[in-house]
């Protein structure tokens, strides 16, 4: 049995397409063959014509050389011979691969037409509904179990605290930022010249620590 | 045609004469397959007739006069069958296919190839693939190649189309 399906299965692989494409690839081998042959035929056209040439027997060589032009030109004939074949044989496959893409568009559509009509709208409401229902039911025995819930007040308590650690810490992160302006305000601009030239770095930072730590407590 | 890599035994007389020694005979048996296979890997040849067998320097070793009698070559032949690395042509054990590659070997080389070059699903010529340049498998014999193939057909990567003017494969 198995056999016999792998059999029937093998005959339909190879399509008419695949069997009108080999035919054309074997007509361009063909064809490519010629062109060998007519090829090696102008070398020794060509070889023979030089002889000619040599031996001082310019009739012959002019007569060889006319049958090698006639030769040249069967040659570009069949370039553009090869060249018909290939675009043919490049279209066919090409329309195979597109009737391919064509297949399963229609199968993705019809797999996605079949979902979509196992879901019945009225149904998902229902199902969405009773889900809430269910949540809420859910909500409610885990405040029963629990025995106390958080009361509004509660709540605002929390928030309150919570809110004073974020404030705590914007102040801490604000006071950086803030001090050199303070400072600026502290002493005025016309002070700063008569600063030191040897070793007055250090004091000052002392300075501008103490400042900082003046306006920290004034902040909190 | 490749310059073939002698080993040092084809200049050593003995060497064309089957030894008794079942080891030693052994040994040399081992040395001309592949002296073999690797002649025929660089001259593409994929088919041996023992009666001509002599005319080629395989054989025939004219530097030191030396030939294997066709007892010896037929012996070298059917060791190559033994490995899968040679078939008789027909019963008369005259003509023998060379397989340098085993046809195994062969099959999966080219359905390598067919892959990497997105040959898949499309047909080619037997021609079209013999005179594919610089593989393995360019200008092995048509009948080889369609041996290959059928290999690759068993294993479900391949269907051969035979028909009386063209011959071509497609690939899966």
């Amino acid at each position: 049995m198995g056999g016999l399906f792998s059999k029937s299965k093998k005959v339909s692989r190879v399509t008419e397409q695949d069997r009108a494409v080999l035919q054309m690839k074997s007509q361009r081998d063909k064809v490519k063959q010629y062109q060998k042959q007519i090829a090696r035929k102008l070398e020794t056209e060509r070889r023979i014509a030089k002889e000619l040439v040599a031996a001082g027997k310019k009739d012959r060589a002019l007569l060889i050389l006319r049958k090698k032009r006639l030769a040249e030109q069967l040659l570009s004939k069949t370039d553009g011979q090869l060249e018909t074949i290939e675009t043919l044989i490049q279209d066919v496959e090409f329309a195979q691969v597109e009737a391919k893409v064509f297949d399963v568009l229609k199968e993705g559509n019809e797999a996605l037409k079949k979902v979509n009509d196992s879901m019945n709208i009225d149904e998902i409401e229902k199902i969405m509904d009773e889900t809430k229902e269910a949540a809420e039911k859910q909500e409610e025995i885990q405040r029963l179990i629990s025995g106390e819930s958080f009361s509004d007040t509660d709540m605002e308590a929390i928030e309150k605290e919570f809110n004073d650690l974020v404030g705590e810490r914007d102040g801490e992160q604000n006071r950086e930022t803030e001090i050199p302006q303070n400072i600026k305000e502290d002493e005025p601009a016309p002070e700063l010249p008569e600063v030191p030239t040897d070793e007055p770095v250090q004091k000052d930072v002392a300075v501008k620590e103490n400042k900082k730590q003046k306006i920290a407590i004034e902040a909190s | 045609m490749a310059e073939i890599n002698w080993p040092w035994q084809y200049n050593f007389p003995p060497f064309f004469t089957i030894q008794p020694n079942k080891e030693t005979q052994k040994l040399q048996l081992d040395a001309w397959k592949s002296l073999v296979l690797d002649y025929c890997r660089s001259t593409k040849q994929c088919v041996i007739d023992v009666r001509e067998a002599n005319n080629s320097p395989v054989f025939h070793n004219a530097a030191i006069s030396r030939k294997l009698p066709p007892e010896g070559i037929l012996l070298v032949l059917e060791e190559l069958a033994a490995s899968g690395n040679a078939e008789p042509l027909d019963k008369t054990k005259t003509r023998w296919f060379i397989f340098w590659r085993t046809l195994q070997e062969l099959a999966s080389i080219i359905h390598t190839w067919a892959k990497d070059n997105g040959f898949t699903n499309t047909v080619c010529t037997f021609y079209e693939l013999t005179n594919t340049p610089d593989q393995e498998f360019s200008g092995i014999d048509e009948d080889v190649l369609q041996k290959a193939l059928k290999e690759l057909e068993k294993q479900g990567k391949a269907e051969v189309i035979l028909s009386p003017e063209i011959n071509g494969v497609k690939f899966f």
